[in-house]
């Protein structure tokens, strides 16, 4: 159905279709949109591509160096930590953190007594953003005398500076992400408030258990929003950088440990005065996220279900 | 059978409570520590607390340029611009790219998709100069005049995902009507797309309230200082940090995204499931 | 549209490309129309109200100028500093560190305070410390404070385990060894001797590289350290955290990372710890107990004076000040006013103004006065070169090789050889 669905939107628009382009209310409709892209994002944008191919100190001019800073790429040691690193996350957490997300929307979602209560607690963590304060409060946790380490105490198991132990450092980044699943949570939630319940009446009346009616009616309607997750939330793990830097302390240690990607870029650009390198790196950051991302929309076509 | 509902409720419901608690230790933590003197927050772990140190709260307001009030002002200024920016530019462009069929569209919405992949850190320098050129350095411009403009493409994308979950045969419905899309999109999807909407609001209200970054590099006179700008001030780790009153701005700057949260997430509840469109 | 977009983009970086304006004069009479300058630093709180106290006073002296302070936590700091030199929108007075003076001075960044001498006085400088402010022989930095490194000992957790203070003329490391696992013996391991280090600062570096006749880096600005001197260090702090002297390598990377407030000599956890003699006075509101300075560990058998005098800061003023001169006053009066001197303390470190040090110590808190004591007492060498150009990262790379040490990961050799291939090519980069 979702294939089908899709196809009909791509036919839509390449095959001869009766309806006329609709050009002159897109413009109105994407004026703001243009005028953005056009006098904020795109100068920018295109500076630092240029920039990429020079070496630029901040201070002085920018001289132009070639593919100096893409050949480089090839033996930075540290960029190729940073790279594991990243994928890492990338791989781990954000499925883990949309399934953590999905389940409580959908254990939330149902109208149950004192869901207002929870929601808001399982979303106040998420407020705390990257608040000066994060890096001492998740040390309270995941620290040497923290709440963890006290915990397994009780139980007789002697714990560790969870967050400053290179073997365990990504691990816990990685915990502290699935600790803040409020955005996604909320967007799933949005989301399953769209669908109309008629469709979950109808299927009840013909005898459907929940389990069906989680896959034949939740999934398929979700899609589209667990889609958007999807995609933003591997094109913002690819960025992750304000946890890292603010539990690190910026170095993205222990050992390079937590060394993610732009974590390593900002190093290079704002500490090492190595600007021109770290616009390279940008750029390749941004191609490695514009291939999985089209890989993503691309599988989209298999699963996604729009109703258009 | 029927005896074990109410058991099987409680324990959910003291499953969710202890989940709940280990999620809200560090505020809690938080709020313990902004009530306890600078030199015990470190030396005392958990949560009981001995006495009650309120002056931290006073201490905290007053110890930058401007009393604490005068941050929480800009970003409350800052926070609203963007909210503003972001639901009216966002959602216009998203009713084009989910409803319009346009030339060039997959290209557009690829570039759209392709400016948030870009790390912030390399574009502030070419932005900084492009702002300063136009003389915007030390206003509120370069954090609400992107937002008016539609570059948060997080939001556009969530919008478009949202339209095209809404039924067709609405908007088909009220063309055949006569509707021109402003209609439509003012009278049929923008009603329909409230969960959205309020999404948007919860989010960015949070995200900016909560960026550093940018608002560190924009604005560069005290005068002008956010939250987030202003509370960072307080921590030196080489010398003592009123970690105390530090704290306790944290907590008061935590009270008004909390509140925008509550009020927000009332909205969210009001999709379709309760507007009575079957 | 495409069109104005190019156009813009395009006066956006030949902005960024003429950066290098032409140098200001700073010799000229001042103005006595309205100026406005603006001064930056970075701090805590308590400094922000000094250092708005200190305007307050310039202000009143002189009234057609404003000083607009702009205030920043460390990190944001050099980000901001960064970007806006990048832009050509620099704050005036600058307050700098040792580790990006040569950076910001070699790229032309910072003005020659040479060319102000008219506005600024440096007779109440030492010639020693004023050196430390100069690159390539010219003064682009004013000293503000003095600190050197010394070990704080926790004298009533000495007491409570019944292990009598050493002498610090004449002890060793193998001593700080020894004394530092009695204690952690005494204790049960609830707290341990020695604060491990090497994390936060190159400082102890520096002085192990000093005592065994090396340094850091040569007067050009490259690293000469012998790859031994400092697998010997490595060595000897990895030894301390494996015998317990100092705690598990985690706890250690865990406190180094949090800061002075959550340090084991803040929590008093350890009875040990470096520190700059300056951070006394932090310590001691902290940990609550009473902490001594003592002299670090071999100076006494050292090829040559570890210790030295470390700028804890610098001012400097931007070479593309609009109005040098003013500034230059404004340093001057930061620099040299008793009544400036009087707010400030020493809140930016013991003044490195020997006038303004002698002015100030009567009205020194107690922990501050032994401060001032110990930097009289100190017998120290000539001041290492400024951190050359490139290597401002130096703490970071010093703290990763530390950490690969410490959790096994490299041995002491092996991450000998890496810091240096490392920290050189930093360097050779920029």
């Amino acid at each position: 159905m979702s294939a089908l669905g899709e196809l009909r939107h791509i036919r839509g628009s390449t095959r001869g279709s009766p309806r006329k382009r609709d050009n002159r209310a897109a413009l109105v409709f994407l004026l703001p949109w243009f005028g953005g892209l056009f006098f904020i994002t795109l100068g920018p944008v295109v500076a630092s591509l240029v920039l990429g191919f020079t070496d630029y100190n901040l201070i002085q001019p920018p001289e132009f160096n070639g593919v100096d800073n893409f050949t480089r790429v090839l033996s930075d040691e540290r960029l190729h930590q940073a790279l594991r690193v990243t994928f890492t996350y990338v791989v781990v957490s954000v499925p883990v953190q949309l399934a953590c997300a999905l389940g409580l929307a959908m254990l939330l979602d149902r109208g149950m007594r004192g869901m207002a209560f929870y929601r808001s607690a399982f979303y106040l963590p998420s407020l705390l953003g990257s608040s000066v304060a994060i890096a001492v409060l998740w040390r309270q946790i995941f620290g040497a005398d923290g709440l963890v380490n006290r915990l397994l105490a009780v139980v007789g198991i002697e714990g560790r500076g969870w967050i400053s132990d290179p073997g365990t450092a990504l691990s816990t980044l990685i915990v502290l992400n699935v600790w803040t699943f409020g955005a996604p949570m909320i967007i799933f939630l949005a989301g399953l408030r769209q669908i109309p319940v008629m469709y979950y009446e109808a299927a009840a009346t013909d005898g459907a258990s929940r389990w069906t009616q989680f896959w034949r009616i939740t999934l398929p309607l979700l899609s589209p929003i667990i889609f958007f997750n999807l995609v933003l939330q591997i094109i913002h793990a690819f960025q992750s950088f304000t946890q890292a830097f603010v539990v690190s302390g910026g170095t993205g240690g222990p050992s390079d440990s937590t060394l993610f990607y732009t974590l390593y870029l900002y190093q290079r650009g704002f500490n090492s005065f190595d600007m021109g390198y770290a616009s390279a790196l940008a750029w390749l950051l941004l191609m490695i996220i514009a291939a999985f991302t089209a890989v993503n929309f691309w599988a989209a076509k298999y699963w996604v279900f729009y109703d258009d | 059978m029927t005896d074990l509902k109410p058991v099987r409720a409680a324990a959910k419901h003291l499953g969710l409570m202890l989940l709940a608690f280990v999620m809200l230790y560090p505020v809690l933590w938080m709020v313990v520590s902004s009530l306890r003197p600078n030199n015990e927050i470190f030396r005392r772990p958990g949560l009981v607390l001995s006495s009650l140190h309120t002056q931290n709260y006073g201490q905290g307001w007053d110890a930058l340029a401007s009393p604490f009030g005068h941050y929480l002002l800009n970003s409350a200024i800052v926070v609203l611009g963007c909210i503003i920016g972001n639901l009216v530019s966002c959602s216009m462009a998203a009713y084009a790219f989910a409803r319009l069929d346009f030339t060039g569209k997959r290209v557009w919405f690829a570039i759209m998709l392709g400016t948030i992949m870009l790390p912030i850190h390399v574009i502030i320098v070419p932005q900084y100069i492009l702002f300063s050129q136009l003389d915007w350095i030390n206003t509120f411009l370069p954090l609400i005049a992107p937002k008016l403009l539609a570059t948060d493409a997080f939001f556009v994308f969530l919008m478009v995902q949202f339209i095209r979950g809404l039924p067709r045969e609405l908007d088909e419905a009220a063309r055949i009507d006569g509707c021109g899309h402003g209609r439509i999109f003012w009278q049929i999807i923008l009603p329909l797309m409230k969960p959205a909407l309020a999404t948007t609001v919860i989010f960015t209200f949070i995200w900016t309230w909560n960026d550093f970054f940018s608002q560190l590099i924009y604005l560069t006179d005290p005068d002008m200082y956010t939250v987030p700008v202003a509370l960072r001030s307080f921590v030196d780790s080489t010398v003592n940090t009123s970690w105390g009153a530090m704290f306790a701005m944290s907590v008061v700057s935590l009270v008004p995204v909390f509140l925008a949260f509550l009020l927000g997430q009332r909205y969210l509840v009001k999709g379709i499931a309760t507007t009575g469109i079957k | 549209m495409r069109r104005l977009g190019a156009i813009l983009l395009a006066t956006a970086l030949t902005a960024g490309l003429a950066a290098c304006g032409g140098e200001s004069d700073a010799g000229q009479e001042l103005s006595d129309k309205p100026v406005t300058l603006r001064f930056t630093w970075w701090g805590s709180d308590a400094r922000h109200q000094r250092t708005q106290q200190v305007i307050d006073l310039f202000q009143k002296e002189h009234p057609n100028i404003t000083v607009k302070g702009e205030f920043k936590e460390w990190n944001g700091y050099w980000e901001s500093l960064a970007t806006t030199v990048a832009a050509n929108d620099a704050p005036d007075i600058i307050q700098m560190d040792e580790l990006y003076l040569a950076s910001y001075a070699e790229r032309g960044a910072l003005l020659d305070l040479g060319t102000a001498a008219k506005h600024l006085k440096t007779a109440d400088f030492d010639a020693n410390a004023l050196d430390t402010g100069k690159v390539d022989r010219k003064q682009y930095a004013l000293p503000v404070g003095l600190a050197a490194y010394s070990i704080v000992v926790n004298a009533d957790l000495l007491a409570q385990y019944g292990v009598p203070l050493p002498d610090d003329s004449a002890w060793t490391w193998d001593d700080l060894k020894r004394i530092g696992g009695e204690i952690s013996k005494a204790s049960g391991g609830k707290v341990t001797g020695v604060q491990s280090w090497g994390f936060n600062d190159a400082g102890g570096l520096n002085i192990w590289a000093r005592q065994a006749g090396a340094s850091l880096y040569d007067e050009k600005g490259n690293v000469t350290i012998p790859p031994a001197v400092l697998a010997n260090y490595w060595t000897y702090l990895a030894d301390m955290a494996k015998t317990g002297v100092a705690p598990p390598p985690s706890v250690t990377v865990e406190r180094a990372s949090a800061g002075l407030d959550q340090s084991g000599t803040a929590t008093n956890a350890s009875v040990f710890g470096t520190w700059w003699n300056t951070q006394l006075t932090s310590l001691t509101a902290a940990s609550g107990k009473k902490l001594q300075l003592l002299k670090l560990p071999g100076e006494a058998t050292a090829k040559s004076p570890g210790a030295y005098y470390k700028p804890s800061m610098f001012w400097s003023i931007s070479s593309r000040s609009k109005h040098p001169a003013e500034a230059a006053v404004f340093v001057d009066f930061l620099a040299n006013n008793e009544a400036a001197a009087n707010v400030l303390l020493t809140d930016r470190g013991v003044p490195a103004n020997n006038k303004i040090r002698t002015a100030i110590t009567p009205k020194l808190a107690e922990t501050d006065k032994a401060a001032v004591a110990y930097l009289d007492t100190l017998k120290v060498g000539a001041a290492p070169r400024v951190t050359p150009n490139g290597a401002s990262n130096i703490e970071a790379i010093l703290k990763r090789h530390t950490e690969e040490v410490l959790f096994g990961r490299a041995t002491p050799e092996q991450a000998a050889a890496a810091f240096i291939k490392e920290l050189q090519a930093e360097i050779d980069g920029a």
